[in-house]
Parts: structure tokens; sequence; C-alpha cells
């Protein structure tokens, strides 16, 4: 179990909008450790997605430092940036992100495909409960399981690190719930790395770590030494 | 009204916020546009700029020639017509210079005057550099040629003195011309400067020199302007060629009076002094005639008696030779007799000598069997002498001794015996006697008796031996006896027989000699008789040789005398014919004479004024069909051009309203008006369209013009290009292209206007993934590699944007294929027609007044030219053929070949498609696939065609293939069948050896010197200017390919891009996976590669039949464009097109990689 899996050390990252500049994280510094549930909250526009984009090496830093498993990626070229994401990383989406036009299996197999060990798309379709819907269209999909397919796509590169960017924000309370719970359950079975944000601070209580943000500072880092099972968790 | 304020701001806004989309559809209907436009201006640009020219340097309207050229009077008469309002009468002459050893012939022009009614220069030339003659000796020469032989203002052209047989100095007076100045004339507009009767048959360059620089005592050319000039009519329209149509009709009306003044004046006074110098030749020639047969007889009668003469001897000679045969005959006779009893003879001789030797044989035969037998008898005789000795000597020395000695034992034994008997008897007696016989004493009688019967046996035996020895004994010595006595009888007889033996032989002795001495005497008379005959017959021989050698010795003499008289009699008639020759040539000179004086008053005879309109003037009517040809391909591509653009425009359009489905739903929600919010789309497809069109249009105008008309400048000499908009060309493109933005636009913008505002802010589901028709094919299905299936679902998935690439990537390939397709067909021409059917190289024009055997003499001549390898001697002349309605009129070549084989030789007669031979028989007339086309003629129709003005006839018999101008073949035979005359043949047609091909204008030139040869053309050299006026097609195929190319990059630019906003999530998603730009790339270029396979081969049969139109709507009467496209020209087509492809795929590449995840994920407000 690696201490400070994750490390953030003073990370900037400055928008220029027009003649306004828009600091998305100012100074962020915070490590999460390796096998974590981490959740970071905050408000809208508190810098929590920009945060997770360049832990996810979508966007880049301006200053600062961030190490993923002891590996510098804050000063990686955009090639090795798409390998960090190739090898490291699984995202998940609010909106899903999945492409219309495969199916959910062929969703899936579009992420191991690239990948050097990855798992079998059947196998982890049915391990997120999906075994009947494999040969569907995302359109014929509802929304839980759509981002239990876009989860599956993530989990299927075997990545260190599990990004989730509000994955339950377009979904109703129960299958929001059943997806936490899958997350969690990913977690402590497999010792998978979970970050995922969120705005609803409700549901810290089953985080290992919750990071709190505000207009682009953290400004808590707890450690949570008893998580409580999502089912125990009321919103 | 309220300003919203708002809405615009939101319009300029859109504008400058896509304004990659904005100008891509700008450009893309700026390109059509201004292709359009460019090229529908060109063909009457360059027609106007033509226009333009003639009429500033006042091109005469009607150019006037006669045959025996025009006096002021018929100027007058011109000029009197009602609707000339200028007339310029000039000077011309085609003279000859000869350089580096090679005879031109140069056109000689009267510099244009001016007039006295008018101060315009008819014909007037362009000066360019330097200035007009002002001085006698001075020219100014054609600008073309200047350039051409590296000529320079103040070089010298210096003409021969003679020209055909004819004096320069009868045509002008000075043989050396200063260039003082270059000009260029509107009478010629191309660089052809025509044909002529002189030297090489073809016009080197034109010079202008003063015109009473000539001094030719008629004028040769009138040039007219017509009300049809002053009217104001454009040169090039109905208009002017019905007046000009009409005015030609009125001058020719003139020239019947004026030729009629001409032959009663002028021709007639030529014509009484040919009468006289007729009569004059005709009493040289009967005097002469008369001479020569007075020489004729007196050489006849010597010419006889040498031969009575001859005669007679020789009759002699036969008379002696006669006799000497018959003595030889005699003499040949006796010696075959006498051989004959010779041979006799010497038969009988032989025979004889064969007797004797026989007699001898048997002689001597006989002989020896008798001493045999002699000596056999002897033998046997000694023999039995012997025996007999033998036998005697025996019988008296031992056999009878013996026997007489045991005779005397048996007396002795006997008279023992005789004893005892008596003794026994005694005894017995006695005994008994006693005759006490006692028993003792019987017995002892007894035995006394038995022994006396035994004694007395013994005494018979003895006896009876006695008897018999005896008896032999007698018997041997009467045997020895007899024997002696047979002995003696043989020796007798054998003496007897010997004697009689030789006898015989004595007398045969005899008779042989006697036989002997006959033979001896045979043979010696028959070797006298041999001796004699030998004599006799030699003293027979030397007489015949005798009498042999005085024949011939006569026979000597004749030959003698005769070769004396032949001698004689050839000088006689040397001298006649001499005498004759000198007559005939003397005679001859002065017939040619008079023939050309005959010709000269003939050539004057059927005087004839030729009246042309322009459009004999090649230049001129050939820049219309350029032009009309520029025009067709114009109509052609850029309208192809405007449907892609089109299709292209659609497609964004729908894209962009699509896009901004939110904020329509937004301003209907607000409560703006349908058209309101329609308004913007309409106002941005149209400004995209309006301004692109301007701008097209502009460009457009201002350089495809100039650049087709300069390039068609190569081929004619033009001022600057006089530009022309195609206004209508215009406004109908941009109309289009207006039309089609706008009209896509508002239909998108309804089509979305027709959802509640509710749906429509929601964001546009992206289309939902389907299963293909592909997957239920599941053994193609299950083994395709995973993107392949991903992009087989995405090609189905755009259905639109599927045929939108298709059709208009296919229309890229069309025209880059159509493009390289126009090239291959048009180059094909010249191929095929001088590779392949025209298999002469030059063409002679003979004299028309040769003779039959003349021609044929000249067919001999050509034949004898090893350079030349196939001669024909043919007909060649302009017909005009009719179609079925009269108004379908043809002027072509007809083309008769005496000698069929040779024609089959040079003209290749087969049809296009399956090149089987078409045969040419005496049934019908062959015609070519163009023509036929144009009248619209099939196999065994009836045409009717005019031959010098006289209607005939005739059946088509087939139809074969030909590419440049219009032919009909015919035999001589069904030449006289159709006419009912006798084919006269004007040309021949001969091929060049191919390893003289380079010489080929040497050759021709060595020809020119012979008289009966007018004029020649080369083909090659027609090869040559056809592939010039070919190559200037270069350009046009290489705009079109530029435009293809600029058409498939703006199309593909924009589907593309419209591909990519569409999918931007999706790509966005997959760079988040961790796919590298590469394979990003192919995640969206794989279909995109795939559309362009399909839109290329789609393109290569669509090209096929746009070249197929095109060449339909570029057909011209005097030429056939075959459709033909090199296979190489589809593979252009195509890899041009991916070439393109490829460059967009290359420029969107990096439009990719920009693409951010972090914005094209971020949640959707």
């Amino acid at each position: 179990m690696m201490k400070n899996f994750v490390e953030f050390d003073n990370v900037y990252k400055r928008y220029q909008m027009g003649e306004v500049v828009i600091t998305a994280a100012d100074g962020v510094t915070f490590s999460i450790n390796e096998g974590e549930f981490a959740v970071v909250v905050g408000l809208s526009g508190a810098g929590k997605t920009t945060v997770l984009n360049i832990l996810g090496g979508i966007d880049s830093c301006d200053e600062g430092r961030i190490t993923v498993g002891g590996k510098d990626i804050s000063h990686l070229n955009k090639r090795d940036l798409a390998s960090y994401r190739r090898y490291d990383i699984g995202f998940v989406f609010q909106f899903y992100n999945l492409i219309p036009n495969l199916t959910a299996k062929e969703n899936v197999e579009l992420a191991t495909q690239i990948c050097r060990e990855s798992l079998d798309a059947d196998t982890v379709l049915d391990s997120v409960g999906l075994s009947e819907r494999k040969n569907n269209f995302p359109s014929q999909l509802s929304g839980g399981e759509q981002q239990r397919v876009s989860i599956a796509r993530a989990l299927a590169k075997k990545p260190k690190l599990l990004l989730c960017d509000e994955p339950t924000g377009a979904l109703d309370y129960n299958t929001g719930k059943t997806i936490l719970k899958l997350l969690q359950t990913k977690c402590r079975e497999d010792g998978m790395t979970v970050v995922l944000i969120t705005h609803n601070s409700a549901i810290t209580p089953m985080a290992n770590r919750v990071i709190n943000m505000r207009s682009g500072k953290v400004i808590s880092n707890v450690v949570n030494p008893n998580p409580l099972p999502i089912d125990e968790i009321e919103w | 009204m309220k300003n919203k304020k708002s809405l615009k701001k939101n319009i300029i806004r859109e504008i400058i916020n896509t304004k990659s989309r904005f100008i891509s559809i700008m450009a893309i209907i700026g390109i059509s546009v201004g292709f359009y436009t460019g090229l529908r201006s060109a063909s009457p640009s360059m027609v106007e700029t033509a226009r333009q020219y003639l009429n500033d340097q006042h091109l005469a309207d009607i150019s006037i020639i006669s045959t025996v050229g025009f006096d002021d009077d018929d100027i007058e008469e011109i000029k009197n017509v009602d609707c000339v309002e200028q007339v310029m009468p000039s000077y011309s002459a085609d003279l000859i210079i000869t350089q580096e050893n090679v005879d031109s012939v140069v056109r000689v022009y009267g510099l244009p005057q001016t007039t006295d009614t008018n101060t315009d220069v008819i014909n007037e030339p362009v000066l360019i550099e330097g200035h007009l003659p002002v001085k006698d000796n001075e020219c100014v020469i054609e600008s073309y040629y200047l350039r051409m032989a590296n000529l320079k203002i103040g070089d010298t052209i210096r003409f021969n003195e003679s020209v055909e047989g004819k004096e320069t100095a009868d045509f002008i007076k000075h043989l050396e011309y200063k260039i003082v100045g270059v000009v260029d004339t509107p009478m010629y507009l191309t660089y052809s400067r025509g044909n002529t009767t002189v030297g090489n048959g073809s016009v080197l360059f034109y010079m202008m020199i003063k015109p009473d620089e000539f001094c030719i005592e008629r004028y040769t050319n009138v040039y007219v302007r017509t009300r049809a000039s002053s009217a104001g009519v454009s040169d090039y329209s109905d208009e002017y060629a019905d007046m000009v149509e009409q005015d030609v009709k009125d001058i020719e009306a003139v020239s019947g009076s004026c030729v009629e003044r001409f032959n009663v004046t002028t021709l007639a006074d030529a014509k009484k002094e040919l009468a006289d110098a007729q009569k004059e030749y005709a009493d040289k020639k009967q005097e002469a005639e008369e001479q020569i047969a007075d020489g004729e007889k007196q050489l006849a009668d010597g010419e006889k008696e040498f031969a009575d003469k001859i005669t007679e001897a020789e009759q002699k000679l036969a008379d002696g030779q006669k006799e000497l045969d018959n003595a030889k005959q005699q003499l040949s006779d006796g010696q075959s007799e006498a051989s004959e009893k010779l041979e006799e003879a010497k038969q009988k001789l032989t025979d004889a000598q064969t007797q004797y030797s026989n007699a001898q044989n048997q002689y001597n035969n006989a002989k020896l069997e008798y001493d045999t037998k002699i000596s056999e008898a002897q033998s046997k005789l000694d023999a039995a002498q012997k025996e007999y000795n033998n036998q005697y000597t025996i019988f008296y020395s031992s056999t009878k001794p013996n026997a007489e000695t045991k005779l005397t034992l048996m007396k002795a034994a006997i008279d023992g015996c005789n004893d005892l008997i008596n003794k026994t008897k005694t005894e017995i007696e006695k005994l008994k006697s006693a005759e006490l016989l006692t028993d003792d004493i019987r017995a002892k009688i007894e035995e006394q008796n038995a022994k006396l019967d035994e004694y007395q046996n013994k005494l018979d035996e003895y006896q009876k031996q006695y008897d018999e020895g005896s008896r032999q004994l007698a018997e041997g010595e009467a045997a020895l006896a007899d024997a002696k006595q047979q002995l003696d009888a043989a020796q007798t007889e054998f003496e007897e027989q010997k004697a009689f033996g030789a006898a015989q032989l004595n007398d045969a002795q005899n008779q042989l000699n006697d036989a002997q001495s006959q033979l001896e005497n045979g043979k010696l008379e028959y070797e006298s008789a041999m001796t004699t005959g030998m004599i006799e017959m030699q003293s027979g021989q030397s007489k015949i040789t005798e009498a042999e050698k005085e024949l011939e010795n006569g026979r000597k003499e004749l030959e003698e005398q005769k070769k004396i008289g032949l001698e004689t009699l050839k000088l006689a008639r040397e001298k006649l014919e001499s005498g004759r020759y000198e007559a005939k040539t003397g005679l001859e000179e002065a017939e040619e004479k008079l023939n050309d004086a005959q010709d000269a008053i003939s050539s004057l005879e059927n005087a004839k004024w030729y009246v042309y309109d322009r459009d004999e003037n090649p230049g001129y009517s050939g820049l219309t069909e350029d032009a009309d040809r520029v025009d067709n391909i114009a109509v052609v591509f850029p309208a192809f051009f405007l449907i892609v653009a089109a299709l292209v425009c659609l497609t964004t359009m729908t894209r962009m309203v699509e896009e901004r489905r939110t904020e329509i739903g937004t301003l209907k929600a607000l409560g703006y008006s349908n058209f309101d919010i329609c308004k913007k789309y309409f106002i941005y497809g149209s400004a995209a369209a309006v301004v692109g069109s301007i701008i097209g249009g502009f460009i457009g105008v201002f350089t495809l013009p100039d650049v087709i008309v300069s390039t068609y400048g190569m081929m004619y000499i033009l001022p600057d290009t006089a530009l022309v908009i195609s206004w209508d060309s215009f406004v109908m493109s941009a109309l289009i292209g207006i039309v089609c933005t706008c009209t896509v636009a508002v239909a998108a913008c309804f089509r979305e206007l027709k959802i509640n505002p509710a749906t429509l802010m929601r964001p546009k589901a992206p289309k939902p993934g389907k299963r293909i028709l592909l997957e239920y094919i599941k053994p193609v299905w299950a083994h395709m590699n995973f993107t392949s299936k991903v992009t087989a679902r995405n090609l189905f998935r755009y259905k639109a944007r599927f045929l939108m690439t298709v059709i208009g990537v296919a229309g890229c390939t069309a025209l880059i294929v159509a493009g390289f397709g126009l090239k291959d067909s048009l180059t094909v021409i010249a191929d095929r027609q001088y590779g392949e059917l025209t298999k002469y190289d030059q063409i002679y024009a003979l004299s028309e007044t040769e003779t039959a055997e003349k021609k044929s003499y000249l067919i001999s001549q050509f034949r004898k030219d090893e350079r030349l390898k196939n001669v024909l001697l043919g007909y060649q002349g302009w017909t005009d053929v009719y179609g079925k309605e009269k108004a379908d009129k043809m002027n072509l070549h007809i083309i008769i070949g005496q000698d069929i084989e040779e024609f089959e030789n040079m003209f290749v007669l087969r049809d296009r498609k399956t090149h089987e031979k078409v045969p040419l028989d005496n049934d019908g007339a062959v015609i070519n696939e163009r023509m036929s086309e144009v009248l619209n003629i099939k196999v065994g129709d009836t045409i009717h065609l005019t031959i010098d003005s006289d209607p005939y006839t005739c059946q088509v018999s087939g139809i074969i293939e030909n590419y440049a101008g219009n032919y009909l073949y015919m035999t001589p035979e069904y030449y006289r069948t159709v006419t009912g005359k006798v084919c006269k043949y004007n040309v021949v047609f001969t091929g060049t050896d191919p390893q003289y091909k380079d010489v080929e204008r040497e050759i021709a030139n060595d020809w020119m010197k012979n008289d009966d040869i007018v004029t020649v053309a080369l083909i090659s050299e027609q090869v040559e200017s056809i592939k010039d006026t070919l190559n200037s097609l270069d350009f046009i195929v290489f705009v079109m390919i530029f435009c293809a190319g600029l058409l498939a990059v703006v199309v593909l630019y924009n589907l593309t891009n419209i591909n990519i906003a569409e999918r931007m999530r999706e790509i966005a998603t997959i760079k988040v996976l961790g796919f590298y730009n590469l394979e990003t790339a192919n995640y969206v270029y794989r279909e995109n590669i795939i559309l362009t396979g399909v839109g290329g081969v789609a393109g290569l049969f669509l090209g096929s039949m746009l070249l197929g139109f095109i060449i339909q709507s570029i057909q011209m009467d005097m030429v056939m464009f075959p459709k033909e496209i090199a296979p190489l020209s589809y593979v252009y087509g195509f890899l041009l097109t991916f070439a393109f492809s490829m460059l967009v795929n290359f420029i969107m590449y990096f439009k990719m990689n920009k693409i951010s995840m972090v914005e094209s994920l971020k949640s959707i407000e």
C-alpha cells in the first residue's frame, strides 16, 4: 500500500477568458494513498473538475508538480500523456460519453483493444451487472446502465487510478446509489484507487479520504478511518 | 418597427465565429460561379477580340478574284452596285525566293491604299515596327515570319528571276526589296498562309510593296466593303452573314456583263492573232511533211532494189547447194551399195571357211575313230591268237599226253580186268568142273561169280571212262582246230576292214584338200574387189569437197555485197530520220508556242469571277468554330461543377442549422417569429453566396477568358483580348448558388421550427447507433476486425453525408478523367488518322492539261524513284453531298484511285469498332462515319452529289472510320457508272520509304521541278499543324484538372469538417481513452478513405459518361472526335483524387489534434 500514491504539490491552473484570468487551481496541494476511495467535494466552480482533468492527463497545469505512483506527470509531452491515459487512468464522466455507434460490449472493447493488459470485456460487463445488455446500443440503455458501461470501460483497462467526475450527477437517487456502491465495491475488493468528485457532500462518509475545495484551493484533506457502506448513507 | 438589434449582432457574430464555414461556402460558390462565368465569357471574348480587330482594320467584307483580272471599267461596275460602299482594286503575285537552296513561295501584296470615296483603308495592316514603304524598292513583311526567319528591318528580300517559266519582271519592277517595316494583316488570322499553284504549293509568308511596283496590266484582286460593315451589325452575327450573302449575289450579278465585255474586246483580239499563227503553222507543217514523204519514197525504192538483188544471188547459191547435195547423195548411195556387196562376199567367204573347218574336223574325227578301231581290233586279234596258242600248247603239251596216259592206263586196267574175268571164269569152271560141288565150292563159285560181276562192272566203268577220255581228247582236238579256223577267219576279216577304212580316209583327205584350195581362191578374189571399190570412192569424195568450197566462196561474196547494200540503205534512212526529227522539233516548238498561246487564250476564255465573303478566310471561320468548341466545353464542365457545389452547400447549411438548434429553440421560446429566426440563416447563406459569386465571378472573368483567348492566340494573330462578360451566365450560376444555399438553409430551419421549443433547447441526441445490414451476414461480420466494424457502422450512420462525399469525390474524379480523356481522344485523331488510316505521305497535283499517256509515263517515273514506296494515280475533287433533306449539305473530298490494290495500300477502309475491312467495289461509294452521322446516311442509302456543278446520285455501300475531313471513295468504274464520264485523274498519291522520311520535303521539292506537277501537299506537315492545334488544348485540360482538384479539396474539406464537428465528443472520448493522434486520425479517416475510394470508382464511370457528353457537344462537321480514354487516364483520375483527398486529410489532421478534450467533454450547458 503506497503512501502518497497521488500527490499534488502547489498546482496552479489559469484560464484566459477574454481579458479576465480565472485561476481554476490556485496552489492545490494534497496527496492520496494507494487503494483509497477519495472524494473531492466542493461547490460548482471550486476547481474540482480542473484538478481531476489535470490528474487524468486531459489538461495540463501551469505551475506545480503532480506525481502519480511516483511518476511526475506534470511535464509530460502530449504523446506521453496519451500513454499515461491509456495505461494508468480510467475515466468515468457525468454524461457517460459512450460512443453511440457502438454496443455496450464494443464500447468496452474500444478501451481494451489499446491496452497491454486488459480485462475481458464480457467479464467486466458481468461484474457490473450488465450481462444481459451487452449487445445493446447506448441509446437502448437507461442512464444507470450507460454509466455502468462507462465504469466497465474504465475498469477494463485495469487502470492504476479511477477518476470519476460527478458519476451520479445525471442519475436518480437510487440509480446513483447503486453506481456509488459499485465504485466502492471495486475499490474495496480490487484495491483500486478511486478519486471521485461531487458537489454532494452527503456522500463523503463513504470515502477513506475527503478533500474539500473552494475557489481553487484545498481547504481540508481529511482521512476517514471508518468509511460507511453506501447503503447506510442517506441524502 | 422595432429594431431587432441583437438579432443583427447575432448574425454578424455568427459569420465571424464560423468564418471557416462561411469562407468555404463562399469559396465553393465563388469557384463554381467564377469558373462558369469565366469560361462562358471566353468564347464571346474571343469573337469580340477578333471582331474589333477586323473592324478596326476594315477587313474587306467581300474579296473578288477573277481568272482574267480586272480593269478600271470592271471596278466602276462594282462601285455602281448598290450595296457597295468602298472598293479597293489591288495586286498580288506569288513569287519565289531561294534560301539555302530551298525554293519558297512568297505572296506579294500591293500595300492597301485609301480610296477616293473613303479615308478608311480596306485591309489596313497593323504596323508593328518600322514604317510603311515609301520608296519603290521598300517592303514590309509579316511579323510572324520575321521572327521565325530571324530577319530584321534593313534586310533585303531577293526574288528569283523566274517563276514557273515566267519572268518575275513580268509581275514586279524590282528583284530586291528592303524590309522597312513589320506588319500584321487582318486578312490572315491564323498562321496558315494558304496554297498556291506555283513552287512547292504552299505560301511561306506574305509581304507588301507599293501598288505601283506591280507591272501587271490588270488588277488581280478587288476588295469591297459593303453596307454590312457600315450598318453597324456585328461581324460574326447571322444578320451580317445574311447581308453579305445577298451582297455577294449582287456582285456576282455584275460579273456577267464584265466578263462579256472582256470576251468581246481583249479575248477576241487574242483569238484572232492565234488563228493567224495557227494557219502559218499549218502551212509550214504541210511543207515539211511533203519533203519527208519524198525522202521516204526514195528510200523505199532503194530498199526494194537491194532486196531484189539479194534475192537473186541467194537463189543461185541455193541451186549450187542443191547440185552438191545430189552429188553427195549419189556418192553415198554408191558407197553403200559397194559395201553391201562386199559384205555379202565376205559373208560367203566366212561361210566357206566355216564349212571347210567343219569338214576338217569331221575328217579328223573319222580318222581318229578309225585308228582307234583298228588298234582295238588288232589287239583283240592278238589276244585271240595268243589264247589259241596257249590252248594249243597246253593241249598238246599236257592235256593230250595226260589223257593218253590215262587212256593207256585204262587200257591196262581193262586188260587186267579182262584177265581177272578170265581167270575167274576159269576158276569157276574149274570149280564147276570139280563136280563135287560142295557148298564150299558153290560158295566159292558164288564168290567167284560175284567177283566176276564186280570185275565186269569195273571193266565196264573203265571202258566207259576210257571211251569218254578218248572222246574228250578227240573233242579237244576238234575244238582247237575250230578255234584255229575262227582265228584265221577273223584275221582275214580284220585285214579286209583295215584296208577298206584306209581307203575311205584317203578319199576324205583328198576332198578336204580340194576345198582348201577353193577357199584360198575365194579370199583372193574378195580382197581385190575391195581395193577397187576404195579407189573409186576416194575420187568421188574429193570431187564433192571441191564443189563445197566453191559454194562457200559464193556465199561469202553474197554476204559482203549485202553488208555494203545495207550500209548504204542505213545511211539513207538516217538522213531521212534526222530530216524528219528536225522538221518535227521545229514543228513541235512552233506547236508548243501555239499551244501556249492557246492555253493563254483558253485561260482567258470562260473568264469567271469568284466572289468570296469572309468565310473563305480560314482564320475567320475557324475562329468562330474554335470559340464554339470552347463554349461547348465551357457549358459542360462548370455546370457539372455547379451541381456538386450546390450539393456541398446543401450539406453545410443543413449542418449549420442543426448545430444551432438550441439557439433556434431559445429564440422561439423567447417569442421571435419564424421569419426572424430563419432570416439569420437566409442572410448567412445568401451573404456567403452573393459575396462568393461576386468575388469568384470577378476573378473568373478577369482571368479565364484572357488565358483561354491567349492560348488560342497562339494559333491566331490577334491583338489583346477584348473582354466580353457573359452576364447571363454569371447571373444564372450565381442564382443557382444563392438559391441552393438559401433554400436549403430556410428549409432546414423550418424543419427544426416544427419541433417544440422545449425539445429544441435540449441537445439533439446524437444519432443512435444501429445495426447495419452487414452485421446480419455473420461470416463477413465475424471476420472483420473491431475498427473495421466501427467504420462500417459509421459509414452507414450518416447516409446523407456518405452520398454527398461519394458524389463530390466522384465529380472530382469524373472531371479529371474527362479532362485526360479529352486529351486522349483528341490525340487519337492525329495518331489514328495519320498513323493507321492515311498511309500516303504526299499528294502531287497534276497539271490539268496532261494526257492519259503522259500521266502513265509520269507514274512510271514516280515508280522509279526508290525513295517512294507506293504510287497511286488518282482523282481528288470537291463535291457537295446532300442528305435526305436538301438542306443538309456537306462539302467534301471525293477520291478515286486508279489501281485498287495500290489504293488499298494507301487508304485503309475499315469499320471503326470492329476494324473489319470495308470493301470498295463497283456497286457503290464508301463514305466516312462523321459524314454519315451529319447527313444521317446509312449503308444502302442513295445520296445526291454535285460534281463540277452537275448533279448525280450514287449508292452508299459502306461507312468507314475517318477522323479528319470528310471523304467519299469510289472505284473508277463506279464513277463512270454514276457520271457516265471517264475519271480524269488529277493527283498522284505517294508513300515515302521509311528510311527517307526525314527528307520528304526535299523529295517533294525535287518533284516540284517537274513541269507536270502543280502542287504538293505533305501529310507530315499537316500532322504537325494538327498536333500544334491539339497541343493548345493541353492548357484547357490542365485548367480542368486544376479546377477538379479545387473541387475535390473544397468538397472533402467541408464534409470532413462537418464530420469532425459532429463527432467532436466521440473523438474527445477516444482521446481520453488514450488513443494516440494517429490512431484517432485513423479512426476518422478510415471512413474518408473508403468514401474516396467508392467515389473514385463511381467517378471513373461518371467521367467516361461526361466525356461522352463533351465529345458529343464539341463534334464538328469536318472532324470526328472519337471517345477514347487511355487506361492511364483512369489511373491518373483515381490517383489524383486520392492525392487531393490525402491533402484534405493532412490539413484536417492538425485540426483534429487541436480538439480539446476538456472543452469537448464539458457538461452540456
